[in-house]
């Protein structure tokens, strides 16, 4: 059971610092999709090899919302974006840098947590929490609002996989709320893009600063 | 709709009074309602000075309603926020927690800044508003970072369990505590340097609310000076009460100087508020050092003398403003240079306005000068503590309290002349009709007040030390004489009102009767005034305001500041022909210009510097907000 959290844990996190380096949006898309697929993965064998029948439900919800619904509720988002950022010459190396940095800093900080758990689970707990940091960290360099967006996501994932990972998921009414609240951000995200996309015919981070005053 | 609404208040008055009077005379009455509000719940207590405090309340409301009812003449908007001050008011001497407290008081302050805000046309009355809201919430502030750690401190939101444990607390923490509560009562009471929202607020408030405003909302802060440092802290250092007689003195001379040289009669009533608040405190800070030093009938004079000021200055202030709105009302200006000749055109008016104005220059037999001889008299008295710094203290609040009463003479005598006699100087005065009903018999009604304050000390000034003596820690009440003289400290002073007033009479008919008996003649003759010599004789002849108070200007020239203005066209032709001449003199107000002016400068300087995290970049807030989440994961 160590031995499957701990690879399905690391997967993610692989997949996760893949999302820091692609540079193409739909390329990240799918890779968030694959993100969330490892995750509903890691709740599933969870709930079979803990006996939890209830992280099955969890991880088919956690499936058909994350892996499903979103990315398509994003590639309507992204649609008619340059595939690329516009300007060339950018790598990623400085990105992918700051988050291994940000892996050393979760494992640092969950040392205690690591210590204080008893659970088969407590080694992959560092690397989700690694998944949340990089997440939060997409959002704030996301170049435009898809990239906000999907950074938020991929926090949000990294907290799912944190609860799942140190106390083998939240209480079932927190996580059908979590789920609930996740799409209808990102249905709210939408809206509002899409309005911005008239108002300013781009949603590029560069001229959102113009709305300041 | 609108009569119908005044007619509560004056209602909620009468219950205010007849409660608050059955609480000073030592009826006590609790109610608490635990679920109601959180924290405490909403707890009102009634004792001797919550009663005194709310009776007055009750007793202004009820004049300032009924002059209401002409007044506004049935408009309707600005109703239900008088009938929410009206409640507020009561409510806040009452309260017996910090919830409770707090919700009274800031619903007290939000009420009458929707009632300055009332003229929404006028730019002045925006402004003011606007200053009011600052300085009341910034004095809100102080006053809950205060309540806050007194709670925490003691361990309890009850007022009454403040007083017991105030005195365990240490000398630095009951200090701080007094410090911040005296700031936030200070700036709703107005005193100086705290007073810059009153003269804005005061003249653009309708004027029922303004005679409520000046005549009892801010002696709400002196009843919370009061109770902080009698009550809740009790004893309060010496050092305190030398520093409220200082605030009192400062406030006094200060207010009383501005108000003399002002032309527009409501910001003259309300800088002579500044003053009256300042004689009070004079008052409250000589008991608080008798108390502290051990005197504790000297004490008891000294508070109870600030009380019958604070009832006096009630009954006064709300009288002058209530003329003064019916004199606004009939003319529709301020300015006192526009003014004039009211006392034939508005006959009951002007006699009300004299007879206020008497008072408020404590004129013997009124009721001013029966509160003003007490403090002079318990001042007098510090000759009893035998310490020299103190003494340096009363010193400077006797002169200044001097130099105040001379002032306020000066003030009034101007205030009373320019604007009812002589001739009208303007068009707007000469239009000008007498009060509604309902506003005359407000008025008869104060003066009447006025004059049974003024000849009945020896029955109102025991029930006032009945109050002041559980403050001072239950010291004996003084023999305070007879029913026809009063005696302070036994044979220091005596004061007889009717007495006084007897002759008084006698001296004013004594004339008549010595001529009438000397055989004068008894016909009128008639002839016109004479006219110094001019065959014309015009209002811009006339004495102005200005000119009144021109010689002020000059002997506290240091104070003022004034600048001179002289604006003169020439004749094209020739210099030696003039088209016009403007001159102006306008003061520099000193408060404003080296307090207020160098501390917002500074705030906005920082506030500029702090911009600059605003960039407008999603990405830096979210950089901040990953930046707060590791530091705070790392540090803890």
């Amino acid at each position: 059971m160590t031995t499957a959290s701990n690879l399905l844990a690391f997967v993610g996190l692989v997949v996760t610092l893949a999302i820091v380096w692609r540079q193409s949006w739909p390329g990240r898309l799918r890779l968030f999709a694959a993100q969330s697929l490892v995750l509903a993965a890691l709740a599933a064998t969870l709930g079979l090899l803990a006996a939890r029948p209830r992280l099955l439900l969890v991880a088919l919800v956690f499936l058909v919302v994350k892996a499903v619904v979103i990315p398509r509720v994003l590639r309507r988002i992204g649609a008619g974006m340059p595939v690329r950022p516009v300007t060339p010459g950018k790598s990623s190396g400085v990105a992918l840098l700051v988050a291994g940095v940000l892996v050393v800093v979760a494992y640092a900080v969950m040392l205690p947590v690591k210590a204080a758990t008893e659970l088969p689970t407590e080694g992959a707990i560092p690397l989700a929490f690694a998944m949340a940091l990089i997440g939060l960290f997409l959002c704030v360099t996301g170049r435009d609002a898809f990239g906000h967006i999907l950074g938020f996501l991929v926090f949000e994932n990294g907290i799912f996989g944190l609860a799942l990972l140190a106390t083998y998921g939240l209480p079932g009414i927190v996580e059908a709320g979590v789920f609930l609240d996740v799409l209808v951000i990102v249905l709210i995200m939408e809206a509002v893009v899409g309005e911005v996309r008239r108002e300013h015919e781009s949603i590029d981070e560069q001229r959102l600063r113009e709305l300041r005053e | 709709m609108a009569t119908l609404g005044f007619l509560a208040a004056v209602t909620v008055g009468v219950a205010a009074t007849v409660l608050g009077l059955l609480g000073a005379v030592g009826r006590a009455w609790t109610l608490a309602v635990p679920w109601l509000v959180p924290l405490g719940g909403l707890e009102l207590a009634l004792d001797p000075l919550a009663g005194f405090f709310l009776a007055l309340v009750g007793a202004a409301v009820i004049p300032a309603s009924i002059y209401a009812i002409g007044y506004v003449g049935g408009e309707r908007r600005g109703v239900l926020a008088y009938l929410g001050f009206v409640v507020a008011m009561c409510v806040v001497p009452l309260a017996a927690n910090v919830m409770t407290f707090v919700i009274a008081w800031e619903l007290m302050s939000l009420a009458s800044y929707f009632l300055v805000l009332h003229d929404r046309q006028a730019g002045a009355s925006a402004r003011a508003a606007w200053v009011y809201a600052v300085m009341t919430h910034a004095g809100l502030a102080c006053l809950l970072a205060g309540m806050l750690l007194l709670a925490a401190w003691t361990g309890s939101v009850r007022f009454a369990d403040w007083s017991a444990a105030g005195p365990g607390l240490p000398a630095g923490a009951r200090g701080l505590a007094l410090v911040l509560l005296g700031l936030g009562f200070a700036s709703k009471a107005g005193v100086i340097p705290l007073h810059v929202w009153l003269p804005l607020a005061h003249p653009a408030a309708p004027s029922h609310v303004s005679a409520l405003m000046s005549g009892v909302m801010i002696k709400l802060g002196v009843y919370g000076l009061a109770r902080a440092s009698l009550d809740w802290l009790a004893p309060a250092p010496t050092w305190w009460g030398a520093a409220v007689l200082l605030a009192g003195t400062v406030s006094a001379v200060v207010g009383i100087l501005y108000a003399v040289v002002e032309r527009d009669l409501k910001r003259l009533l309300a800088f002579s508020s500044i003053e009256n608040i300042g004689v009070i405190l004079i008052g409250l800070g000589a008991g608080l050092v008798f108390r502290a030093v051990g005197l504790g009938a000297l004490a008891v004079l000294a508070i109870a003398a600030a009380l019958y000021h604070v009832v006096n200055h009630a009954a006064f202030k709300t009288l002058l403003f209530l003329g003064a709105g019916a004199v606004v009302h009939a003319t529709g200006t301020r300015n006192m240079n526009r003014l004039g000749g009211l006392v034939k055109l508005m006959p009951w008016t002007a006699a009300c306005f004299v007879l206020g104005a008497a008072a408020i220059s404590a004129l013997p037999p009124l009721n001013g000068f029966v509160s003003e001889w007490l403090l002079f008299q318990a001042l007098l008295q510090n000759t009893r503590i035998a310490r020299l710094e103190l003494n340096l203290v009363f010193t400077l609040g006797l002169a200044g309290l001097a130099l105040t009463s001379g002032l306020t003479l000066a003030c009034f005598v101007k205030a009373a002349g320019i604007t009812f006699l002589a001739v009208p100087r303007s068009d707007a005065a000469a239009r000008a009709h007498e009060a509604a009903p309902s506003m005359r018999v407000a008025m008869i009604l104060l003066c009447v007040v006025c004059a049974l304050l003024g000849l009945g000390p020896t029955l109102v000034l025991p029930a006032l030390a009945a109050i002041a003596s559980p403050l001072v820690g239950g010291a004996p009440l003084p023999a305070l004489g007879d029913w026809l003289t009063l005696r302070v400290s036994r044979e220091f002073a005596a004061l007889s009102p009717l007495a006084l007033t007897t002759a008084l009479a006698a001296a004013l008919l004594a004339p008549v009767v010595l001529l009438r008996l000397a055989g004068a003649a008894r016909g009128t003759r008639r002839y016109e005034t004479w006219g110094c010599g001019r065959i014309l004789q015009t209002a811009r002849m006339e004495y102005t305001a200005t000119a009144f108070s021109n010689p002020f200007k000059r002997v506290f020239d240091f104070f003022y500041r004034s600048e001179k203005r002289l604006d003169i066209d020439f004749h094209p032709e020739s210099r030696f022909f003039v088209e016009r001449i403007e001159y102006g003199n306008p003061t520099r107000p000193i408060f404003e210009d080296w307090l207020y002016r160098p501390v917002l400068s500074a705030l906005s300087v920082v506030a500029r510097r702090a911009r600059a995290i605003q960039s407008g970049s999603a990405n830096v807030y979210l950089a901040y907000i990953l930046a707060a989440l590791l530091v705070l994961l790392v540090l803890t």
